[in-house]
């Protein structure tokens, strides 16, 4: 159908047979097949796991019946409504319900790190050394006000190892010093001062920021601290233990609370709240009602037993336990070893490295061969860790600070390169302003720069954080256990990570792990791995929105 | 507005700052401390041991020591275990001869090389039999024309240049051609079928399909009525209902035996092979934790935790005779 003229004999080009759309639609028409193609196959899978997970055809007919009056019907009808009359209360609500859900996520996941990983008394103990030693600052600072070089740092960094390290063999810190201090303080009443106090402080700070009002700040804070305690009063009825609850309830209930005050203050969208409630309270009624005419619910393998337990032979018993806080551990050593040494590098290249003459061009050929780096298959970053920390440094094979400190090394590449985004995004013309005040390099990059790409650099950060977490091939390099039946105790204990058990269950003969308990595994995994990308988005666009 | 984005942005990096070095320092703090705890504390088993175990080595012995690492651990919850499948020779050269790893589960006794290469780095490793696999032939559910195989004829289908069609085998087999699943020559599973069955080591085929993983030799065999495959019992025995087992005889066709768990424990059926655990002699002596799970873990060997698995258990008198060496070297 090509019918271009060889020749223009001065007609107008476009004019009669000349041009033809065909091409045109053909390409448009060819591009929308290669999206829906992308997109329908990515939903098939995960509907797909999702169904072997949570299997909905087990459950009763009446459960179905009951949780789409109770839910499904009123949630639709309200976002219907939402969606012709008022988009934005329908954004309001859509936060309001998504929020303690998420929050939810994250007060498990400081559960794990507060309970599990360091107890309840370790946590105490650092809580109050860092009190004493932001104290020791804050007095410091008071009483010199002229510092001589160099003080301010030394003083500060003196007063944070003093009281959470120590000196190794001569003088235990303090941290520890009052973790083995004759306290009787049962982990309740440790969690109410160690985390239910620094919560209130927040909340108190952000209305108080909010509403320009110190009482209000006092009010919030006091009420947070209410509900640090009724929440260990209420700890028996609930049957969960009351130090977990705290930090569960206070995680949920005071983001939470902080975004309902603001709607309801500026009386912005006020029905937008009604969506959570009937979406609430349509839950809650629905599993009353079906626990009162006894309608089965589907026999899920993603269940309350899976996220609790270790892994069983048999299929019904298999938990992804200690897995999931080991990847949580895991994470920990990511976001402390690759976070800092990423930010520095882009800040170093993009800010005070050369860009000319020999010294440039070899400047250049790092940034370009980072960009290479971050394409480098895992398993290779795997056999580097192996030899590295393992051969080299001798570390423990298999051991969460290994691993964590691995997979760091496959991320530091993604991580430093969306910082230097971020740090070119922001506009030369800040940084001129800065320097034309006066200030020097370092105070423009401390006081300009890094807070105008901290958004940036965060994001592309948590995405890379995102691959991180579910990375298998460096774990099997470097011997991360395929099992484990307890959490690890410490960093430099062999730890399992939720891709290594469920690569683990692909292999075993029952179906029931291949298909069941392996889905229920990787619909957890990509929870977790979602809920950091939702967080990626909130703070981009908080800091968005404030700039 | 701008002056307090910048003042919290900068609180914030604070913030980070110093939770990214109070965690760090946690971690280092807590290395420190993590030894001396858990050991005050008793159950009602009079005694209570703590600690770490570490199993490395055959993924065809991890199913068994993941049930019994499972079994030890609801009585003793102060002991962690770790098991990882690292094959039989990766585990004995990466993990127990360096000495990270306390026991190592084979799937073929220990070579004099690895056994040399764990003493020259202090290593004393200890054999110990806890199980048989039987190993089964399988074969398409459509296959009528075949119940039972000799080891002469899986030689002729195994080796080198081996067999292309039924019929070469056996006449009255059709005439269509052998599509053939096994396991990868780095399984010990393919070992100890190249040595006892085709006869000689190394000398196996190498045009078939060849897996790490045994569900894929059943997905293969199921998908074709031609193809023929050999793999683990228990792989079978969890795939029955997809894939036909075939006796098995030493010799005479009409000595063919069924592969069942009774006739491997009977010795009946020839082709169980013995699974082995080489716990290392010093973890023996200088950990409690390894001892108690050891004694567990020979004690339980003769148990239906072993058939519920698709093993064939120990024997008693092997179970016994277990204890007594573990005494022996307990004591040494």
């Amino acid at each position: 159908m090509a019918t271009e003229r060889s020749t223009r004999d001065g007609s107008w080009y476009g004019d009669g047979e000349g041009v033809n759309q065909l091409r045109g639609q053909l390409f448009k028409w060819g591009c929308l097949g290669a999206m829906l193609f992308g997109i329908v196959m990515v939903f098939v899978l995960l509907a797909y796991v999702a169904i072997d997970a949570i299997r909905p055809l087990t459950a009763d007919p009446g459960w179905h019946l009951t949780f789409f009056l109770t839910l499904v019907a009123p949630t639709s009808a309200l976002l219907g409504y939402y969606g012709l009359r008022d988009r934005r209360s329908g954004l309001v609500g859509a936060i309001a319900t998504a929020l303690p859900a998420f929050c939810l996520l994250v007060g498990a996941g400081i559960s794990l790190l507060l309970v599990d990983v360091f107890r309840p008394i370790e946590w105490f103990g650092t809580a109050v050394a860092l009190v004493v030693a932001v104290g020791v600052v804050y007095v410091h600072r008071r009483l010199r006000t002229e510092p001589a070089a160099f003080e301010r740092p030394i003083v500060t960094v003196g007063a944070l190892v003093l009281a959470v390290v120590g000196v190794p063999g001569v003088v235990p810190s303090l941290s520890q010093l009052f973790r083995n201090a004759p306290i009787a303080l049962n982990p309740a009443t440790m969690l109410l001062y160690s985390f239910a106090v620094p919560v209130a402080i927040l909340t108190g700070l952000a209305i108080a920021r909010r509403r320009e009002s110190r009482r209000d700040g006092l009010i919030a804070a006091a009420l947070t601290v209410v509900g640090g305690v009724l929440a260990v009063i209420a700890a028996p009825a609930v049957g969960i233990d009351d130090y977990l609850l705290i930090v569960l309830s206070l995680s949920i209930a005071a983001p939470t609370a902080v975004y309902v005050e603001g709607v309801v203050r500026e009386r912005d969208h006020l029905v937008g709240l009604a969506l959570p409630i009937v979406a609430y309270v349509g839950t809650f009624l629905g599993a009353a009602l079906v626990e009162a005419y006894g309608f089965a619910g589907p026999e899920a393998w993603l269940d309350w037993q899976f996220l609790t337990s270790a892994h069983s032979r048999f299929p019904q018993e298999a938990g992804i336990y200690p897995a999931l806080v080991g990847s949580i551990m895991m994470m920990l050593v990511i976001v402390v070893s690759a976070f800092p040494v990423g930010v520095a590098a882009a800040v170093y290249l993009e800010e005070y490295a050369p860009d000319s003459g020999t010294v440039g061009r070899v400047v250049g050929l790092i940034e370009m061969n980072i960009a290479n780096l971050a394409g480098v298959p895992s398993v290779v970053y795997g056999l580097l860790g192996l030899a590295l920390f393992i051969r080299y440094a001798d570390m423990n094979t298999g051991s969460v600070i290994v691993g964590g400190l691995t997979v760091g090394l496959l991320i530091l590449p993604i991580v430093i390169i969306s910082s230097q985004e971020a740090i070119r995004a922001v506009p030369n013309s800040m940084r001129q302003a800065s320097y034309g005040m006066g200030a020097t390099k370092w105070q423009t990059v401390r006081n300009v720069v890094l807070p105008e790409s901290i958004p940036g650099i965060l994001t592309g950060t948590i995405l890379a954080f995102g691959r991180a977490i579910g990375e298998t091939a460096p774990l099997l390099m470097i011997g991360a256990a395929a099992v484990v039946f307890s959490p690890p105790g410490s960093f430099a204990e062999k730890f399992s990570a939720m891709p290594r058990q469920i690569f683990a269950w692909s292999h075993e003969p029952s179906a029931e792990f291949r298909y069941g308990v392996l889905a229920a595994g990787v619909v957890t995994l990509l929870v977790v791995l979602l809920s950091m990308n939702a967080a990626a988005i909130l703070i981009r666009n908080r800091y968005q929105r404030r700039s | 507005m701008t002056e307090s984005g910048f003042l919290s942005r900068r609180a914030f990096l604070a913030g980070t700052g110093a939770t990214g070095a109070a965690a760090l320092a946690g971690c280092i703090g807590e290395t420190g401390g993590s030894g001396d705890d858990g050991s005050a504390e008793t159950t009602e088993g009079g005694q209570s041991v703590s600690g770490g175990i570490t199993i490395t080595g055959s993924s065809t012995v991890y199913p068994v020591s993941v049930a019994m690492a499972e079994e030890f651990e609801k009585a003793n919850s102060e002991v962690d275990i770790s098991v990882d499948p690292t094959g039989t020779g990766g585990g004995f050269e990466n993990h127990f001869c360096p000495g990270n790893s306390d026991i190592n589960g084979a799937s073929r006794p220990i070579t004099d090389a690895e056994e040399e290469n764990c003493n020259e780095n202090g290593v004393d490793p200890r054999q110990f039999q806890v199980a048989s696999d039987a190993l089964t032939v399988v074969v398409n559910k459509d296959a009528t024309w075949v119940d039972s195989i000799t080891f002469e004829e899986l030689a002729q289908i195994w080796r080198p240049d081996g067999a292309q069609q039924w019929s070469d085998v056996r006449d009255d087999w059709p005439d269509k051609p052998l599509e053939l699943y096994g396991p990868a020559s780095t399984s010990g599973t393919f070992d100890w079928f190249t040595e006892n069955v085709v006869g000689e080591a190394g000398s196996h085929r190498s045009d078939y399909e060849a897996t790490e993983d045994d569900n894929n030799i059943v997905a293969g065999v199921e998908g074709s009525p031609n193809a023929m495959g050999y793999l683990g019992f228990a792989y079978y025995q969890e795939n029955s209902d997809r894939v036909k087992a075939v006796s098995v005889a030493e010799g005479d066709a009409s000595n063919a035996v069924e592969p069942t768990l009774e006739n491997a424990k009977s010795g009946d059926y020839p082709m169980a092979r013995p699974l082995f655990v080489y716990p290392a002699a010093g973890s023996i002596q200088e950990k409690d934790q390894v001892y108690e799970f050891l004694k567990f873990y020979i004690e339980q060997s003769e148990t239906d935790i072993v058939t519920e698995i698709g093993y064939v258990p120990a024997s008693a008198d092997l179970r016994d005779d277990n204890l007594e060496t573990l005494e022996e070297i307990r004591n040494e």
